[in-house]
């Protein structure tokens, strides 16, 4: 951990120099750093371009509409940006619970052994190529996941989520928000694990000592003290789920309705599954500039909850140091 | 108590084991965890027996509540109305670890199990299958003929050519915020932080729009390395920015005494203090992007060719190869999948222990 500059470090750190080479030096390099903020505006201008098109020949029903027949003008991507929400949803209902206990039991539980080993095993399901996990998901978790939602319907049809009128039980948002779990636990589980971790271990002797169990400790300490690191890990882990695209193109059946809450009806959407299952049948130009104006409500998307992740994960300070 | 108070006036707490008082256990306890644990495994095995409910849903409908009932009910006994809570914890705690060992392991044994049969055939070790490209393949084709060798060619290549652009260029960004500590420091990290966002679709989407509607490349392997290093260059540069950092002051200041150029410390005194870190930082870069399949689906599409020119034709990749035969209702497709997809995973692999490797001695120096 590096000191705090006094006068004398800082003006030895400050960049300020005489010399040519250095002048030149610090500006390449000055350059060299703007580089992801040239791209960024690349991006937002670029795919901007294609969705003022869209947005002009289209209307506000490209956002609102969702049909995708681009010889009538009414082409949307309503259904879409709607099931990419309800499929990131799905996840973090599953995720948000596991990785909460998963690092609670990594930080306060497991002896140190043990824990070591689960970090290692949350890090290596962060590292499986989400096609790998799309691959996995279609000729693994398809059949199990079918006889569930099908056990789920015959005993709990009577609540709305759990309809299916189709006895269709594959390609289900169910399915899709089951595979984003899988990819978002690692994410929010390596940020709330840090966070916990820095629960002050005076707080928690203060907790026991004045009676606390394991449980009214988490409930009244850790949980609170830790709440903002966990609060943006999750909205990291919503980012991620937000823009994956192949590991859902496998297990979701894309149809262009609004599913609204159906969560084991066959049929869905997702904008950046949408957008790689339309290109490879574009039928021209019109089309394409369809799909990037797609991606770029996919980007403007995920680049807000990106952002307010960011700025709630460093408030915390885990990345700043 | 008071050695916990030393303890922690001694030492930062970053090493430091929080005090866990709740893991006393008095015989009483153990006696009835005991209980706790034995009581649902026999009532679960007595159900097996005796009915015919598949494996899973056994032990997630019934035998899950059942525990956590009944070590509640132990927890009670012993502990009063304290010690369901934590019961509660406990049980929904080891219940979350096992479901994500079940999920990897499913993951890992599958691709291990389905992509032998893809990598060994009869004669022993299929070479073919890693070395051959695909010209005279479909997917009726045996297995003995044919392979992703082309796919593993193209991975290479993409993947050089995104190290080329995004390494030199991540970097600079890092040694800008460590080094040349500039005033837009804060902004430069933000915008590092937002770029590590972007999601892979759109990436792809980027550089299909900007170079190959407007007709600068075509779809080829550069499209594809520029796509990738797009997603590569947040991971590289915050990485090393995490590396620099560790290089200690003195070094800096130690250079700068002897009269180095600020350029001179950081190419010749600063950099190669950081070299294992460096290479760590583009390791987990690669490591990073060489799975994804999205934007190359948009940038460099498919070959079945063995290509190495980078610019002017379509290529394969591990990724996309996958891609292609996951959905052919061929079983030999398919197991052609399994396969490149178990190659992809032990490039995964071996990258991220390597990571792992040289990131230990910078982890425990750090310490």
């Amino acid at each position: 951990m590096s000191l705090p500059p006094t006068e004398v470090q800082r003006d030895l750190k400050s960049a300020a120099t005489t010399h040519r080479g250095d002048r030149i030096f610090n500006r390449s390099m000055t350059a060299a750093a703007f580089t992801s903020l040239v791209v960024l505006a690349g991006i937002a201008v670029f795919l901007g371009i294609q969705a003022v098109v869209a947005l002009q020949t289209q209307g506000l029903a490209f956002l609102f509409t969702t049909q995708w027949d681009i010889n009538v003008p009414a082409a949307g991507i309503w259904g879409m940006l709607y099931g990419s929400v309800l499929l990131a949803v799905i996840g973090l209902f599953i995720a948000v619970p596991a990785s909460i206990l998963l690092s609670v039991f990594i930080v306060f539980l497991a002896p140190r052994r043990l824990a070591r080993v689960m970090t290692n095993v949350i890090d290596l399901m962060a590292a499986i190529p989400s096609i790998i996990l799309g691959l996995w998901a279609f000729y693994l978790l398809n059949p199990v996941a079918e006889e569930w939602q099908f056990l789920l319907n015959k005993y709990l049809g009577w609540i709305p989520i759990f309809q299916n009128d189709s006895g269709n039980y594959l390609g289900t948002p169910f399915i899709a928000g089951f595979v984003l779990a899988i990819m978002m636990i690692p994410i929010v589980t390596s940020v709330s694990r840090e966070v916990l971790g820095r629960t002050p271990p005076d707080l928690i002797n203060a907790a026991e000592s004045l009676g606390c169990s394991l449980w009214t400790m988490l409930r009244y300490v850790a949980i609170p003290y830790g709440r903002g690191g966990i609060i943006g890990g999750v909205m990291l882990g919503l980012g991620r789920a937000l823009g994956e695209t192949i590991a859902v193109f496998f297990v979701l059946k894309l149809v262009f309705e609004t599913n609204w809450y159906r969560i084991i009806e066959s049929g869905g959407g997702s904008v950046a599954t949408m957008i790689v299952a339309k290109f490879g049948e574009v039928s021209g130009e019109y089309e394409l500039q369809l799909l990037l104006a797609a991606g770029f409500f996919l980007f403007l998307g995920t680049l807000i909850v990106n952002i307010i992740a960011n700025v709630i994960v460093n408030r915390t300070g885990r990345l700043q140091r | 108590m008071t050695s916990v108070i030393e303890e922690s006036a001694k030492s930062q707490w970053a090493d430091q084991v929080p005090e866990r008082p709740w893991r006393k256990k008095p015989a009483k306890l153990q006696a009835a965890i005991v209980i706790g644990a034995l009581v649902p495994l026999g009532v679960v095995a007595l159900i097996n027996a005796t009915t015919q409910i598949s494996g899973a849903i056994l032990m997630v409908v019934i035998y899950f509540p059942i525990q956590l009932l009944s070590s509640a009910l132990a927890a009670w006994f012993v502990r009063g109305t304290r010690g369901i809570g934590d019961s509660f914890i406990i049980v929904t705690a080891i219940g979350a670890t096992i479901f994500s060992f079940v999920i990897l392991f499913s993951v890992l044994g599958s691709l291990i199990v389905r992509g032998a049969q893809a990598l060994w055939g009869e004669d022993g070790f299929r070479s073919s299958f890693l070395f051959q490209n695909n010209v005279y393949i479909n997917p009726s084709t045996p297995l003995d003929y044919g392979g992703l060798g082309h796919a593993i060619l193209g991975t290479l290549v993409i993947v050089a050519i995104a190290t080329i652009i995004a390494v030199p260029i991540g970097i600079a960004t890092a040694v800008y915020i460590t080094e040349v500590r500039g005033r837009a420091v804060p902004y430069v990290r933000f915008f590092v932080q937002a770029m590590s966002g972007v999601p892979s679709v759109v990436a792809g989407l980027f550089i299909l729009t900007v170079l190959i509607v407007s007709g600068a490349i075509q779809q080829s392997a550069f499209a594809g390395g520029l796509a990738y290093a797009i997603l590569m260059l947040p991971t590289v540069a915050r990485t090393a920015e995490e590396v620099l950092l560790l290089i200690p002051e003195d070094l800096r200041t130690g250079a700068l005494a002897l009269g180095s150029t600020r350029a001179r410390v950081v190419l010749r005194v600063v950099i190669p203090a950081a070299k294992t870190g460096i290479v760590t930082a583009i390791i987990l870069g690669v490591a990073r992007v060489i799975g994804e399949t999205a934007p190359l689906l948009l940038t460099s599409l498919k070959n079945d060719q063995t290509i190495l020119n980078p610019f002017n034709a379509p290529i394969a990749a591990l990724p996309t190869y996958i891609f292609d035969n996951v959905a052919l209702p061929y079983p030999g497709a398919v197991t052609r999948a399994w396969g490149a997809a178990l190659v992809l995973m032990i490039i995964v692999l071996i990258l991220f222990s390597l990571a792992r490797y040289l990131g230990r001695d910078r982890l425990n120096k750090s310490r």
